[in-house]
């Protein structure tokens, strides 16, 4: 948006007109109370105690340890959540094999020192977390990981986030972007994941993105796309469809498509993206609990 | 280039103004008659002022030279990483350099790993260049020049210093003067081992990144490495600390950080390492330059219809 340098927030009368208050870090309507938090990268302290939940001795070089992106609904009880510890634990989880970067050819053949060891973690951080999700019955937890928590049902659905409803240039009553871990890959490229989130009168909307660029090799790119369209009734149960659409494409296969193969030209992830061949995509409904 | 030439030019780099073109070119050759007379292991002698990786934060290293004193009166080290990543790259490494050639033993400036021509087409200071001077000229200058510049220092015999780290390939600090380091960083060897390396706590020896490039090194090589050249530890830069500065492996080696805030979002602090004349050390630690000063204002994210 051209005209968008310089925003100072929504006007009282946007807010009042959508029935909206502003919050601390946030902003409450339609029975959602929308926060983010942005803190600095994790101290040296911190870092001991994400590696000690993690059960792992590598981190991304930046982790916003502090910073998140929260989603309540007083209501139902549903909260939704976007915070580095979890997408860490998921990374933990999914250990995918390190991808070997070009120079790995000919290290092969350099004469190493006899008492090497090969490291072997996904050092991409490469991550299949789609936010977290719970069930909070006491509004008062203020915890930033879910883990004790209930957590609630996705399935899977036809329906499709409404792209047209969304393009509509309605007033907007909260916008951030909280970048929750990145790493510079030791100057190898970049992997980062963030999440953008927008409240419009009608609706929010948020992208949680995972990307990966690890240069002349490959681009992975992970989004996580949620909306929820307000009803006209404060009372009805809310609606929450969440896509999930992962990328992936070589760099190889990106020269032989006649595309470009130098990693400079793939510096932004939103002119990448379409061109990557989609790997998963499905959408689900938040099942509400009754 | 007269010395009155060469203090106008440093007061307008000063105020964050890039040269001419022209003045650019002329500013490289003179540094070059000067870079080329250095050692691989470039002698530094204390009090000396140690610093990390800049990064093009031009007015967070206005910010430095306020803790650390003006040069000359104050003796500097740079460990590199002048460029890429930050707004100002161009006029960052063109005041160290320009400081260099007009106080040539006040000041010691050796190589990173993003003094390279790979590593700027990527992270930045050729899209600067080309931003500021519509041509890639000034960055073809520029990295003629990354290629003289020294590759590691040796503090009154003591400190060791040096950009990334230790190479298996390197037990002796005679073989690092042996290396024919006008080139290119290369992919594999010492020289690339040098720029690039980590020590990582998880080895004792030598470990691979799992990237199947680029080595870490553990507390025995540190260890092993200093009793034999008879250092007391060895200072480097390359990664970020939070705090600014970080010792591993009791005190044999020691992480500098010298760029605040570090890509304007990290909420970093960083360090200089100031050395006395008996090699009594002093960390001194320093924020960023506030928004007003650097003219970025702080504002909110604009918001954007994204999809
Ligand atoms: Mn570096």
């Amino acid at each position: 948006m051209a005209t968008a340098a310089a925003w100072d927030g929504p006007t009282a009368a946007e807010l009042k007109a959508a029935g909206a208050e502003a919050i601390p870090g946030g902003v409450r309507l339609k029975g959602w109370v929308i926060q983010t938090n942005k803190g600095p990268i994790l101290n040296s302290a911190s870092v001991n105690l994400f590696e000690d939940k993690l059960q792992t001795t590598h981190l991304p070089e930046m982790v916003f340890g502090e910073s998140f992106l929260s989603l309540q609904h007083a209501q139902t009880g549903i909260r939704l959540h976007f915070n580095a510890l979890d997408a860490l634990k998921a990374w933990k989880q999914e250990a995918l094999p390190p991808v070997q970067v070009p120079a790995a050819a000919k290290w092969k053949f350099r004469s190493s020192p006899s008492d090497q060891v090969i490291l072997d973690y996904d050092y991409t951080f490469t991550t299949p977390y789609c936010g977290s999700d719970a069930l909070v019955l006491n509004q008062d937890t203020t915890q930033t990981s879910l883990d004790e928590c209930s957590s609630l049902c996705w399935e899977d659905t036809d329906d499709q986030i409404d792209l047209v409803a969304l393009s509509a240039k309605e007033p907007i009553l909260l916008y951030d972007e909280v970048i929750l871990y990145e790493d510079e890959l030791a100057d190898s490229g970049i992997s980062f994941l963030t999440v953008r989130v927008r409240v419009m009168p009608t609706g929010w909307f948020l992208l949680q993105r995972f990307w990966l660029r690890v240069d002349d090799v490959l681009m992975r790119l992970r989004d996580t796309r949620l909306y929820c369209s307000f009803g006209s009734n404060e009372e009805v149960k809310p609606v929450v469809l969440r896509e999930i659409c992962w990328r992936e494409a070589t760099f190889a296969a990106m020269d032989a498509e006649g595309y470009p193969s130098d990693s400079a030209a793939y510096a932004d992830p939103n002119l990448v993206a379409r061109k990557l061949p989609v790997v998963t995509q499905k959408t689900q409904k938040l099942k509400v609990p009754s | 280039m007269g010395t009155s030439d060469l203090d106008r030019q440093i007061e307008q780099l000063k105020r964050c103004e890039p040269l001419a073109e022209g003045e650019v070119k002329a500013l490289c050759l003179k540094a070059m008659e000067i870079l080329v007379e250095e050692s691989n292991v470039q002698r530094v002698d204390a009090p000396v002022t140690i610093c990390g990786d800049i990064h093009g934060q031009f007015y967070d290293m206005k910010e430095l030279f306020k803790v650390g004193g003006d040069c000359p009166k104050t003796n500097y080290l740079f460990l590199g990483d002048f460029v890429d990543r930050g707004f100002y790259s161009v006029e960052t490494f063109l005041l160290l350099l320009a400081l260099k050639v007009r106080y040539p033993d006040r000041i010691t400036l050796i190589r990173g790993n993003h003094e390279s021509r790979q590593i700027t087409q990527v992270y930045g200071f050729y899209d600067e260049c080309l931003r500021k001077y519509g041509s890639v000229n000034v960055w073809r200058y520029c990295t003629e020049i990354f290629d003289y510049l020294s590759l590691s220092a040796l503090i009154e015999n003591k400190i060791f210093s040096v950009h990334g780290g230790l190479s298996p390939a390197i037990s002796t600090l005679d073989q690092i003067r042996v290396i024919d380091r006008k080139q290119e960083v290369p992919h594999d060897g010492a020289m690339c081992d040098l720029l690039w390396s980590d020590p990582e706590d998880a080895v004792d020896g030598w470990g691979l990144s799992p990237r199947g490039a680029g080595y870490l090194f553990g507390g025995n090589i540190v260890t092993s490495f200093n009793h034999s050249n008879n250092i007391d530890y060895i200072c480097r830069a390359h990664q970020l600390v939070m705090e600014g500065f970080k010792w591993m492996f009791n005190n044999k080696i020691v992480t500098v950080w010298s760029a605040p805030n570090y890509c304007y979002r990290c909420g970093n602090v960083a360090a200089i390492l100031e050395l006395d004349e008996n090699l009594n050390k002093q960390f001194r630690v320093f924020e960023a330059a506030p928004h007003e000063s650097r003219g970025v204002p702080a504002k909110r994210p604009a918001p954007d219809y994204f999809l």
